[in-house]
């Protein structure tokens, strides 16, 4: 009995030797943490970075931004990041060659953004530039995309004043997009876009830009399936939000009715939106149903004449806001409809095979020629709830 | 036998949780992409379907152990379809098992290194699960049922809890429209749905441990509650899944399950990466269902071969079960094994019970005739 206790102790050691520990065991500190990546075309081939390669071109600049560990010692460094760049076609082989140029492994598990140049996108697929970070087992699905008319790399570069790693810093900048109106920020991260790419849908990314040392994310690339073809201005961004229903709060400005060349601004807190298709007799049409409730937020004419507490004026007001967000709609209608002929992230589409899923059957291989052609009815009432602090 | 846990009895509510566990594998990561592949947005209506249809033939089988209240399938087979018959069905009986276990065990190997040890080979954690599994099916029932029903309260409530993250990104507008437009893939969908449900056959095992204690109406009712629990669960994971990722995405992700759990982002907290905490919940689910369905495995072995013991005829199966594990070595011959188990299983559930039921209504019918 003592040697079976001991032969079974014996075991469990061995075992222990076995099984404890970490077979895929990477220490923190031997790990190179990449916050952000850029793609812009290759520009100029550094010899020294990049790689010979057996297929393929020098087609695009792949530049990580990773994040320093060690902190800048007595003197505080300006950044807490570095950027590493490489230049060929297929973005797993670019990185792979970047661990030349690295002391640690690459890790991409905390990345952050990735923002693509649209000369890149003039060329290529979006999906084609995304296959690598979408079937990485590290990749996350919130890892947000922007694209650039400028230099992506640039973009990367830029060194937050507060200090924040850039890329976590560029990142946080789209969560702020439930208070701005001029940026499309819902729904376009990675997962979505691969699930708008799975679902055969068009894509709204938003655009970042850079000049004189500032970043700003305003507007919206727009992708026919995934095929770049052109960007959104802010006023159609806002006019798309306030017609899906995706946006949470929103800013509408009027010229005032009783001082002409000054602002009154609304704040929307609530909305009740409903976009509905209908067919009747075969013939495809949309209704957008809108109530918004919400403040004066600014007022910017002569209070005497401007009285808010007078209910007469703020009928008309809520009036005259109505009819500017009928107006921001139809602008957004006519961008996307008819200049850029795109059903953005293909909402309309989705609605019509959601609710009358027999007349998408019929028309889902034509969709994109007679999408431009549907009429879409807009009914917008607005009720101001609070004048603010002041009449 | 040493070990005190022998069990000659439990209740038909540990019966239940039994049913439950082993039901609730591994495969809820792995068959909802080729149930949504196939239903698309009916995949729900296609859960319940196979949980009405599974109970049934989880009925059938309660009534045939009613007819041999102190036997298993094992030894009233040989009675019903003669000697070779019930060798063959025996034999049958022992494949579904089988299958499902070299399909499970593939699958999690193909996970685990996929997404938590990316440079460890799959057959080193088959080899590992399987370790442990043989350990857990080598115990008697008392401790095996133990741990099921330890499991049962700590890790599935500790899975729900994770899942329901996912609420975080759900879109219900991805779920419509409810009622398919394709109705044939629906009801083709509620019978692959086996994949899902597998495992309920391990009654025609234990029911002699129950029998003696409930009517067959209680019992009826207890497994009934255990594929009313499973069914929720499986509608749970198949509505989050199509509501966080759309039909089309979910159908081109192996693991839509993982990938649904992976997009949550807790707003305000440090966790991220929730598709690890899934994972982590997610072994010890395996493993129960692994280590039942191996020790049911030998039971039928060693009652077949007459032996008193169940432990020689496991250490015998687990060669051939991590041969078989290995064997399977790439998604298609896994698309095919995973056919092929749901086919025999099917063909077990509503061809061979249904069989032996009527065949021993006939027998039996005849015996009182012959006495008469």
């Amino acid at each position: 009995m003592a040697k079976k206790k001991w032969i079974s102790c014996l075991l469990i050691i061995c075992a222990c030797i076995v099984t404890a520990g970490c077979w895929d065991m990477r220490e923190l500190q031997d790990r190179n943490f990449v916050l952000a990546v850029a793609i812009d075309k290759a520009d100029e081939v550094k010899e020294v970075e990049t790689f010979v390669q057996p297929h393929g071109t020098k087609r695009y600049r792949v530049s990580l931004q990773i994040l320093k560990f060690a902190s800048g010692g007595e003197q505080k460094e300006e950044t807490n990041t570095f950027i590493k760049s490489n230049t060929g076609e297929s973005i797993f082989e670019m990185v792979r060659d970047m661990l030349g140029q690295s002391s640690k492994s690459l890790w991409f598990e905390h990345i952050q953004v990735i923002v693509i140049s649209d000369a890149v996108l003039k060329d290529v697929g979006l999906s084609e530039i995304l296959d690598f970070f979408k079937r990485d087992a590290e990749m996350r699905s919130r890892i947000k995309l922007y694209v650039t008319s400028g230099k992506a790399q640039s973009i990367i570069e830029f060194n937050p004043p507060s200090k924040e790693p850039g890329g976590v810093y560029l990142a946080n900048i789209i969560r702020l997009h439930i208070k701005n109106v001029h940026v499309v920020g819902s729904r376009t991260d990675l997962g979505y876009t691969i699930q708008y790419f799975d679902n055969n849908s068009n894509v709204l990314l938003p655009r970042i830009e850079m000049s004189d040392k500032v970043v700003k994310l305003s507007g919206s690339a727009v992708f026919k399936k995934d095929k770049f073809i052109g960007y959104a201005d802010e006023y159609a961004v806002a006019g798309l939000k306030i017609m899906l229903g995706t946006e949470k709060s929103a800013v509408v400005t009027i010229d005032s009715p009783k001082t002409p060349g000054h602002q009154v601004v609304f704040e929307l807190f609530r909305h009740d939106t409903k976009l509905t298709p209908h067919v009747e007799n075969g013939v495809i049409y949309y209704t957008d149903d809108i109530i918004m409730y919400g403040n004066i937020g600014e007022l910017q004419g002569d209070i005497s004449l401007n009285d808010t507490l007078d209910p007469e004026y703020l009928r008309i007001l809520e009036v005259a806001f109505a009819e500017e967000i009928k107006r921001n709609i139809y602008y957004a209608e006519k961008v996307f409809k008819k200049d850029m002929k795109v059903d953005p992230v293909s909402r309309f589409a989705g609605k019509l095979k959601i609710h009358e899923p027999n007349t998408w059957e019929q028309v889902k291989d034509q969709w994109d020629e007679i999408y431009p052609t549907i009429p879409l009815y807009v009914s917008v009432n607005v009720s101001i709830r609070n004048i603010g602090n002041h009449k | 036998m040493a070990n005190l846990e022998a069990k000659t009895s439990m209740s038909a509510f540990q019966l239940a949780i039994v049913l439950f566990v082993t039901c609730i594998g591994a495969q809820i990561m792995l068959t909802p992409r080729a149930l949504i592949a196939q239903a698309k947005n009916g995949s729900w209506i296609s859960v319940i379907i196979g949980g009405v249809l599974f109970y049934i033939a989880t009925y059938l089988m309660l009534r045939l152990g009613k007819k041999y209240p102190d036997e298993t399938i094992v030894e009233y087979a040989p009675r019903i379809f003669g000697r070779m018959g019930g060798i063959f069905v025996i034999a049958w009986f022992n494949l579904v098992f089988f299958l499902q276990v070299v399909t499970i065990f593939y699958g999690v190997g193909k996970i685990i290194t996929f997404y938590m040890f990316d440079r460890t080979p799959p057959e080193v954690v088959i080899l590992a699960l399987l370790v442990l599994c043989t350990y857990c099916a080598l115990q008697d029932w008392g401790t095996i049922l133990r741990i099921h029903q330890f499991l049962f309260v700590i890790a599935y409530s500790i899975l729900v809890v994770v899942w329901l993250t996912s609420i975080l990104n759900f879109q219900p507008e991805n779920l419509l429209p409810l009622w398919p437009v394709d109705v044939k893939g629906v009801v083709a969908g509620g019978l692959s749905t086996w994949g899902m449900y597998g495992g309920y056959e391990c009654v025609l095992l234990l029911l002699p441990l129950v029998y003696r204690k409930v009517s067959l109406s209680k019992l009826a009712k207890e497994v009934g509650l255990a594929f009313i629990g499973v069914t929720l669960l499986f509608l749970i994971i198949i509505v989050v899944i199509i509501g966080v990722l759309t039909v089309e995405d979910a159908k081109n992700l192996p693991f839509p399950a993982l990938i649904v759990i992976r997009s949550v982002e807790l707003p305000g907290t440090f966790i991220e990466r929730l598709e690890n905490y899934l994972l982590v919940t997610w072994i010890p689910v395996v493993f129960d269902t692994l280590a039942a369905m191996m020790f049911f495995m030998a039971q039928i072995c060693m009652r077949q071969w007459r032996h008193a013991d169940h432990r020689p005829a496991l250490l015998l199966l687990v060669p051939i079960i991590y041969v078989g594990s290995v064997l399977i070595d790439n998604p298609q011959i896994y698309e095919q094994t995973g056919n092929l188990t749901m086919w025999v299983g099917l063909a077990f559930s509503f061809g061979v019970v249904p069989m032996a039921l009527l065949l021993s209504w006939w027998q039996k019918g005849k015996v009182g005739k012959d006495c008469g």
